[in-house]
């Protein structure tokens, strides 16, 4: 699994861990994130179960594995957390934080130790260990109840599935030119994201936060300016193309 | 038996199709049943004439009773079987995926880290293979039984036959028509009772 400190600050530092080459082909790809402090961790999107064993792997490297306290789920599919009944064994004293909508349904999963903390609707912030984490709400976009997090000292902003393509292995872990990235994006938008109310909403919040780092649980990671280019295109482009049939 | 549960995919499904063939059983008992009513409608009439088939009769209705108890039985062990295999598969490819992360996170800094839970699974697996091979002694000691039973119905067949010939010629082709049905029903379920344990034992 591919791994890069994407940001190392005083107090925290962010590592993503993508472009598994183990997992199984007709799996999609996945980014997961790791923000880590002095004495805890939270693991951003935890990925599916396929992946469990490269990513309990691949955070070792980093730290214990029980200096991760806390998971967050961005919202139910399969791709962000079908890992959790595996999480449930490694790390019992864990706390998820996920959408309030979703807690019979993750349950599913697995979820017998691990304390499930539920998202209000409007968003929270998340405190520990001097870290201080957003939930925003991105609601339908794609998923009805759905979060993104926002981490004001470093400006990254954890999107989820906005701004993810389907995308190969091959695929970059940065957004290196910007129109050559749309066809790898456009689809997935048009046909995943349902709705232009909550699209335009999505927009109006974001638009509101410092952001230098956008990171999509799904393909390459934007950076600066490529941020303001992705949610001009995004605002321009029609969503929720699935009922035209 | 195997003395090794090894854990096949369709483990669940066999344990299902064992309970599936019981209702094959399940209509033997109830056919020696029947038999066993006629039998002793046929003494009640028949007197003091054929009183040496009264505790046949009586034997015939608690084999059928027998019989129709160890179905049940074995219904709800298929059931128990079908369940702590799930939960042996699950705990095996949660094992499994423990492991894989030991080999992958070699060099690792933090690699013991997680050898607890590694650990933790390993010991749930050892558990789980227990409880589904508890199980599945059971479900074969419950079949065993009725095998048995079928056996000692050979016996009581041989007996009533005998039995029946020196009965008065009124009634002998009754009951030699009566022990024949017996003796088949018993065949039957000895039958289908080996076929099980031949299913289970994956044999
Ligand atoms: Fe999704
Ligand atoms: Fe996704």
């Amino acid at each position: 699994m591919k791994t890069i400190k994407l940001y190392e600050g005083q107090f925290h530092e962010w590592i993503v861990f993508g472009r598994d080459p183990d997992k199984p082909s007709k799996i999609i790809d996945t980014n997961q994130f790791l923000i880590k402090t002095k004495h805890e961790a939270i693991l951003l999107d935890p990925g599916g179960i396929e992946l469990f064993s490269s990513m309990l792997a691949s955070v070792v490297h980093f730290l214990p594995v029980d200096q991760i306290t806390h998971l967050f789920a961005s919202h139910q599919d399969p791709d962000i957390i079908s890992s959790l009944g595996l999480w449930d064994k490694t790390l019992p004293h864990a706390t998820l934080h996920a959408p309030w909508i979703w807690e019979g349904f993750l349950r599913h999963y697995g979820c017998n130790n691990i304390t499930y903390s539920s998202i209000p609707d409007e968003g929270e912030t998340l405190k520990f260990d001097g870290l201080e984490l957003q939930f925003i709400p991105a609601h339908y976009m794609h998923s009805s109840g759905n979060f993104c997090v926002y981490d004001p000292i470093s400006k990254i902003l954890f999107s989820g599935d906005i701004g993810g393509g389907l995308n190969s292995l091959e695929d970059p872990m940065f957004v290196e030119n910007f129109e050559a990235h749309i066809p790898q994006i456009k689809t997935f938008h048009q046909r995943w994201m349902p709705s232009e109310r909550a699209k335009d909403k999505w927009l109006k919040r974001v638009r509101k936060l410092d952001i230098k780092y956008m990171c999509p649980q799904h393909g390459s990671i934007y950076e600066g300016d490529d941020v303001q280019k992705f949610l001009n295109w995004l605002d321009d482009l029609e969503v929720g193309t699935g009922l035209r049939v | 038996m195997r003395s090794d549960i090894e854990l096949r995919t369709n483990f669940y499904i066999t344990a299902v199709s064992v309970s599936a063939r019981l209702s094959t059983v399940l209509k033997e008992a109830k056919n020696i049943s029947l038999e066993a009513m006629n039998a002793k409608a046929l003494v009640a009439r028949a007197g003091e004439n054929v009183r040496t088939f009264k505790p046949i009769t009586d034997y015939m209705v608690e084999l059928a009773n027998d019989t129709i108890r160890l179905v049940e039985e074995i219904n709800r062990e298929s059931l128990l079987i079908s369940k702590s295999s799930l939960i042996s598969l699950r705990g095996n490819e949660a094992f499994g995926h423990f492991l894989k992360a030991k080999n992958l996170s070699k060099g690792a800094l933090y690699q013991n880290s997680f050898s607890s839970a590694l650990l933790a699974a390993e010991k749930d697996l050892q558990t789980f293979k227990q409880d589904l091979q508890k199980n599945v002694r059971m479900l074969n000691e419950l079949l065993e039984e009725i095998e048995t039973r079928m056996l000692a119905a050979n016996v009581v067949t041989s007996t009533s036959r005998l039995e029946a010939a020196t009965v008065s010629n009124l009634y002998r082709a009754n009951f030699e028509a009566i022990v024949a049905k017996f003796e088949t029903a018993a065949k039957n379920i000895r039958a289908t009772v080996m076929e099980c344990r031949k299913v289970l034992n994956g044999r």
